[in-house]
């Protein structure tokens, strides 16, 4: 089944016992696109993934992926896409060559294309001084950027990364994101990304879904989905104590003030037209209604005002999957499958 | 695709490979057992401390007392110690001082000559009841032999006599336990290879990287037992090997029966292999592997057979043992090795064992999920 379309989800739900993790959720991913999954930590993120690359069934819906559907045909799907897990999954006790040797011949792919295609790619990801040490001896960076090089060893043409970064610092931040931006520049490359990163999602994806709670609830690109939001700019405001109601009130009437959002801890952010122009006025009307502030800043919208806007709050961790008290983290949960 | 399947086994081959102290831990492993089981239970009991209090001047009394005292220079298995104070021997057995104390009462001579009944006191610490049963029968011994005055020239001849014939070479205790320490160092590496890896892939989160690529569930199944099957085999060999020097079971007569031997081992290998996936296909943390390992150790070496004959057990052990793998391999092993029995004499062990593998690795592939 050949189409345009690299990923075809509808109404896929997945429920754990009375937790429902994904909530029917409808989406596309045509080829060639770099598409970010955008939302707080236990949004249902690593869920929808899972399901996607066939390691977790749906408990309802369809998704079809590379042109196969999940449920039908999952050993299909395996075999042409490439997964980057949010944990660390390289195996400490090979070395990193050994880890992608391993990859490749689980793809059942040629001795010696494999030994060529190792050695670019180790290249690329600059471990080829590394290639013949343990994993073990592997900074966190650089395991990321071997698993990275591992899942492309059998040349697929839909990645997914789940939570790329996670972990890592500033710098090999940037490395993995040269590193992804190069793939799709090189050749036809769908890439699915999820991240809770708004900056991640926003450099890197030509698209976004923001998801909380398992359902989506915005789609679109970056640009598009802070179009969405009224005013250019936010101003954020510290008012060193909870913001009376008649501030509010007069900043509200104020004629480019498009929202205002009292925050906890006495801040208010005011999106407005101009961020720069508006400032002193904005500074006025609140020292005239009586209120005192102890710093300002202006910034101009991103991925995260989009996310307190659709939301109303920012992101932040969620709880964790349970575990039984009883049974404790190394049983299965429960009987059946 | 064989490609696949290979990959499997060689990443196992080479983890396990890059441990070497495990290797090594699970030959010695097997060995002391061997030692420390062999000595523990055949051991001689000497030197036990006996009370005697001889209040009888008579000559059965000194007669008694005269074949204590050989039993003390000879097999030594107690010492007596005398003392006149009944009451202060009997206190000493309480105190632990001693583990018997023997009470020869005045009247015992006058009695042995009346042919009124004579006694004996016999105080014994009865808590450790292998220690209280030898000086039972030993003073049981010695006094047996009191009424009769002269030894018998000529050979009772009313009397049947018992010509025992060894159908077998000679086998001691420490020899008799070589097949359960081989079968002990076949359980011990199908639970540190198979499906332990799985477990521990789980713990370290690496099982999803596996998951997601196109192995099949045979593939990683079979993989897996492979694998395990060529670990399990050479520690095997090796602990055999050792087992038969140390022991004096002569290496020839493992030579010769090279063929059923590497069978049985082969099959219990298996058998257990497939017994640990189909227990462990869905455990997560290696902890409860650890918790298993003794309780599946206990509840499967000691009603075997090896250390103590299955005749001995009550019927619901037997009935346990009925089903108990390591009953058949050890029962397999010992017919081969001491028996000198062929393939066609264990043909009933490897029946069971070749059954209860496709058992369990039938329900290990139930049990074992593709997915997360």
């Amino acid at each position: 089944m050949q189409n345009d379309k690299a990923i075809t989800v509808s109404q896929i739900t997945k429920k754990f016992g009375a937790v429902t993790a994904v909530d029917g959720i409808d989406f596309e991913v045509p080829r060639g696109e770099f598409f970010g999954f955008l939302g707080p930590n236990g949004a249902g993120k690593t869920t929808l993934i899972r399901m996607l690359t066939t390691i977790l069934k749906p408990t309802s819906g369809q998704a079809i992926v590379s042109g196969f559907d999940v449920a039908k045909a999952p050993g299909e799907v395996r075999k042409h896409i490439g997964v980057v897990p949010q944990a660390s999954t390289s195996d400490l006790d090979l070395t990193g060559r050994e880890n992608m040797d391993l990859y490749g011949r689980f793809y059942g792919i040629k001795a010696s294309e494999r030994k060529q295609r190792i050695k670019t790619l180790l290249d690329t990801v600059g471990l080829a001084q590394r290639a013949d040490d343990l994993v073990a001896t592997y900074s966190g960076g650089m395991r990321r950027r071997l698993e990275i090089a591992r899942v492309l060893v059998h040349s697929p043409a839909l990645l997914f990364l789940d939570e790329p970064t996670i972990g890592l610092d500033p710098q090999s931040r940037r490395v993995v994101w040269d590193f992804l931006r190069k793939l799709t520049e090189n050749a036809v490359m769908t890439i699915f990304l999820t991240t809770h990163y708004m900056d991640e999602a926003e450099s890197l994806c030509g698209r976004v879904a923001i998801i909380d709670t398992g359902k989506i609830i915005a789609l679109g690109s970056p640009a598009e989905l802070k179009a969405n939001i009224p005013g250019n700019d936010i101003i954020t405001l510290a008012l060193g104590k909870a913001a009376p109601p008649d501030i509010v009130e007069a900043v509200e009437k104020l004629p480019f003030a498009h929202k205002i959002k009292p925050e906890e801890g006495g801040e208010i952010r005011v999106y407005v037209d101009n961020g720069p122009k508006d400032l002193p006025a904005l500074i006025d009307a609140v020292r005239a209604a009586g209120g005192e502030i102890t710093s300002a800043s202006v910034h101009e919208q991103s991925l995260e005002d989009v996310f307190i806007h659709y939301t109303g709050k920012s992101i932040r961790e969620e709880e964790a999957k349970k575990v039984s008290f009883f049974i404790g983290a190394g049983l299965p949960q429960r009987l059946g499958r | 695709m064989m490609i696949k399947l290979l990959a499997v086994i060689e990443r196992d081959l080479k983890k396990f490979r890059r441990n070497p102290i495990v290797l090594a831990m699970s030959i010695l492993m097997p060995v002391i057992y061997l030692v420390i089981l062999g000595n523990s239970f055949q051991g001689k009991l000497t030197d036990l401390p006996v009370a005697l209090v001889n209040q009888d001047t008579g000559p059965f009394a000194k007669r008694l007392v005269e074949n204590l005292m050989a039993i003390q220079a000879g097999p030594r298995t107690f010492r007596l110690v005398d003392l006149t104070d009944q009451q202060k021997a009997v206190n000493g057995v309480r105190a632990g001082l001693y583990k018997a104390a023997l009470i020869i009462p005045e009247d015992f001579s006058k009695r042995m000559t009346v042919a009124g009944r004579p006694d004996l006191g016999l105080f014994l610490d009865n808590t450790d009841s292998i220690s209280a049963d030898n000086i039972r029968n030993l003073i049981l011994a010695a006094a047996a032999s009191l009424g009769v005055d002269y030894v018998p020239i000529r050979e009772v001849t009313n009397q049947p006599l018992l010509r025992d014939i060894n159908l077998y070479p000679k086998v001691d205790y420490y020899q008799s336990l070589v097949p359960g320490v081989v079968i002990m160092a076949i359980f011990l590496g199908t639970l540190t290879t198979g499906a332990f890896n799985l477990v521990m892939d789980r713990f370290l989160g690496i099982d999803e990287s596996y998951l997601l690529t196109p192995l099949t569930k045979a593939d990683i199944v079979s993989g897996l037992i492979i694998s395990g099957l060529g670990i399990t085999m050479m520690n095997a060999g090796l602990v055999f090997a050792v087992s038969l020097l140390i022991t004096g079971i002569p290496i020839s007569r493992g030579i010769l029966n090279f063929v059923p031997l590497f069978i049985i081992v082969a099959l219990t290998t298996l058998c257990l292999l497939s017994l640990m996936f189909a227990i462990l296909g869905r455990i997560k943390h290696p902890r409860i592997v650890g918790v298993l390992s003794g309780f599946l150790n206990v509840i499967l070496f000691f009603p075997s057979g090896s250390v103590y004959p299955i005749a001995s057990f009550p019927g619901w052990l037997k009935g346990f043992a009925a089903i108990n793998p390591e009953a058949y391999a050890v029962d397999a092993l010992k017919s081969v090795l001491f028996k000198g029995a062929g393939m066609m004499g264990v043909i009933g062990d490897i029946g069971f064992l070749v059954l209860f593998t496709a058992v369990m690795m039938t329900l290990s592939i139930i049990t074992f999920k593709r997915t997360l």
